[in-house]
């Protein structure tokens, strides 16, 4: 009971923070370009002025279109109640699994993409296709940079795989598990839209990939999409910071731990974010069809992982 | 202890393996130099790390000359190589980017299964090494038959004596300076013959494409 209890308050924390995290990604940018960005808590008034307003829909748009913002942001929020965030109780069956997971992930994509289609604009549609592009390379990769770990714990289960790599902590200078982190990271940055795979601080690009998907959504539903995709940019960031560097993770439900847990937890985000937004600052973003190629690369690498964790023992 | 000793060579040997495969990502001429340079340091670390652990000081020696040759010597002449031709990128070779990965990535699950009866029979720490350096060693062939610039072909033959040395690194724990020292002049001296036919081919041809060389007149 305690664990579900626990999930269901891990889910409502990290929907709290994610605003704040993108927030605070577009902050940091701005300082390192030589603006001053608008204050890290912005998101949270823009989501508030979007719940406010009117939410225009386009006639020709089915169900679908009014029905993806609630799978998007539904999907999320369970994903996040069961990957590690703060906790991971030593009980195996307490929280999510891999293959959970993915699939959840990939669920909400795939119902962006529908919509995206759905309303017959141009712009949706070649949005949908791109994303489909990215997606059908990088969920692979998710699976086999995660399943790089999974073979060294043994399970699939996230707690496990986390639990083993404190146990035994010099597993973590392997190969395997270096390059199976590069790998989740560069997929990290290609499945929530962040540079160099797509530009997350403009709706005006011809080659924009998310943002042409939602283009047709306004009011309360835009807000939903882009709530969903900030929790999704967290749980992506949780899973490379918690399964890789799991230390001060919370294993008990003990007060004590779980501060310790919910610290760490911040300190690990927070040191992503600065990795990504002094990604963003100095790269440009890749030609849609250098994309595959850099994808390709992690792809590689993740099968590299799996393959020293699997085959050299 | 071991435990540590063999983490650190495979941790060195995938960089290695990782820099073969930076070059076959990128275009760009001074990408694959800076990723030659990195593998000759990282070559350099694993047999300084060999030599500690392996309790072999004479590795050491080893060590200072890769650094001084394939770390600082080789990439400053193929820095001077490429500054006469200017900064030609490999456009077109005759696999495609996606392709290669694919087949690097194939290429070192097939050295892990060719090198697994051979760490099954070895006891040494060092034995994470071996499949990777195979892999190396076919990723450079790999870059040598696929691209057609005359130059990314002698960095995929610098690399290829690399994955060499590493072999014999992780497989014997290393050979003997005087020996070392043999094998590093002679990678010198065909490093220089390569280079002399390189500056002929584009002095011939103007270009140093390799397809260009079987028009009969020019």
């Amino acid at each position: 009971m305690s664990g579900f209890m626990t999930s269901i308050a891990q889910a409502i924390v990290a929907a709290g923070l994610a605003p704040l995290l993108v927030g605070f990604i577009r902050w940091l940018k701005a300082r390192l370009q030589g603006r001053r960005g608008a204050p890290p808590w912005q998101p949270y008034y823009e989501l508030r002025k979007l719940f406010g307003k009117e939410a225009v829909v386009s006639h020709t748009a089915s169900w679908l279109f009014k029905a993806t913002p609630f799978v998007v942001f539904g999907t999320a929020v369970a994903v996040a109640s069961l990957v590690p965030l703060v906790l991971a109780p030593p009980d195996p069956f307490a929280i999510g699994d891999l293959f959970a997971v993915v699939y959840l992930l990939l669920l909400g994509t795939f119902f962006l993409a529908l919509a995206g289609l759905d309303t017959g604009s141009p712009f949706g549609g070649m949005g949908a296709s791109r994303e489909m592009t990215v997606v059908a390379l990088t969920e692979p990769t998710v699976a086999l940079s995660i399943v790089a770990l999974a073979l060294k714990a043994g399970s699939t289960s996230f707690s496990q795989i986390v639990t083993r790599t404190i146990a035994e902590p010099g597993m973590a200078l392997g190969p395997g598990h270096l390059l199976a982190f590069a790998s989740l990271f560069i997929v990290t940055l290609a499945e929530t839209g962040r540079l160099p795979v797509d530009n997350p601080s403009t709706h005006l690009e011809l080659t924009m990939i998310h943002e042409a998907m939602v283009l047709e959504y306004s009011g309360p539903y835009l807000a939903l999409v882009e709530w969903g995709a900030a929790l999704k940019l967290l749980i992506f960031l949780a899973l490379a910071a918690n399964l890789f560097i799991p230390w001060g993770i919370a294993t008990t439900l003990s007060p004590s731990a779980l501060i310790v847990g919910a610290a760490t937890f911040v300190v690990k985000l927070a040191i992503l974010a600065v990795a990504i937004a002094v990604l963003e600052t100095r790269v440009a973003k890749l030609r849609l069809f250098r994309v595959p190629e850099l994808l390709s690369a992690s792809f590689v690498l993740a099968l590299l992982a799996v393959m020293s964790t699997f085959l050299a023992r | 202890m071991d435990a540590v000793f063999s983490q650190l060579v495979s941790l060195g040997s995938s960089g290695m393996l990782l820099t073969g495969i930076i070059v076959l990502w990128r275009k760009s001429l001074p990408a694959y130099i800076t990723a030659y340079r990195w593998q000759s340091w990282l070559l350099a670390a694993v047999t300084a790390t060999i030599g500690y652990f392996g309790g072999d000081p004479q590795l050491y020696w080893v060590a200072v000359v890769l650094v001084a040759l394939k770390g600082v010597a080789i990439p400053m002449l193929l820095r001077a190589m490429q500054r006469r031709f200017g900064a030609s990128a490999e456009t077109s070779p005759y696999l495609n980017t996606e392709t290669s990965l694919l087949v690097a990535g194939l290429l070192v699950l097939f050295a892990y299964v060719l090198a697994r009866p051979w760490m099954m029979a070895s006891e040494l720490p060092t034995r994470q090494g071996l499949p990777l350096a195979t892999a190396l060693l076919f990723v450079s062939l790999f870059i040598i038959v696929t691209r057609k610039k005359a130059i990314t072909q002698v960095i995929g033959f610098l690399m290829l004596e690399n994955a060499i040395a590493l072999l014999a690194a992780a497989g014997t724990y290393g050979v003997p300076l005087l020996v070392e020292l043999g094998v590093v002049l002679d990678a010198l001296m065909g490093f220089l013959v390569m280079q002399i036919f390189v500056y002929h081919i584009h002095e011939t041809f103007d270009s140093i494409d390799v397809e260009q060389l079987t028009r009969l007149k020019h």
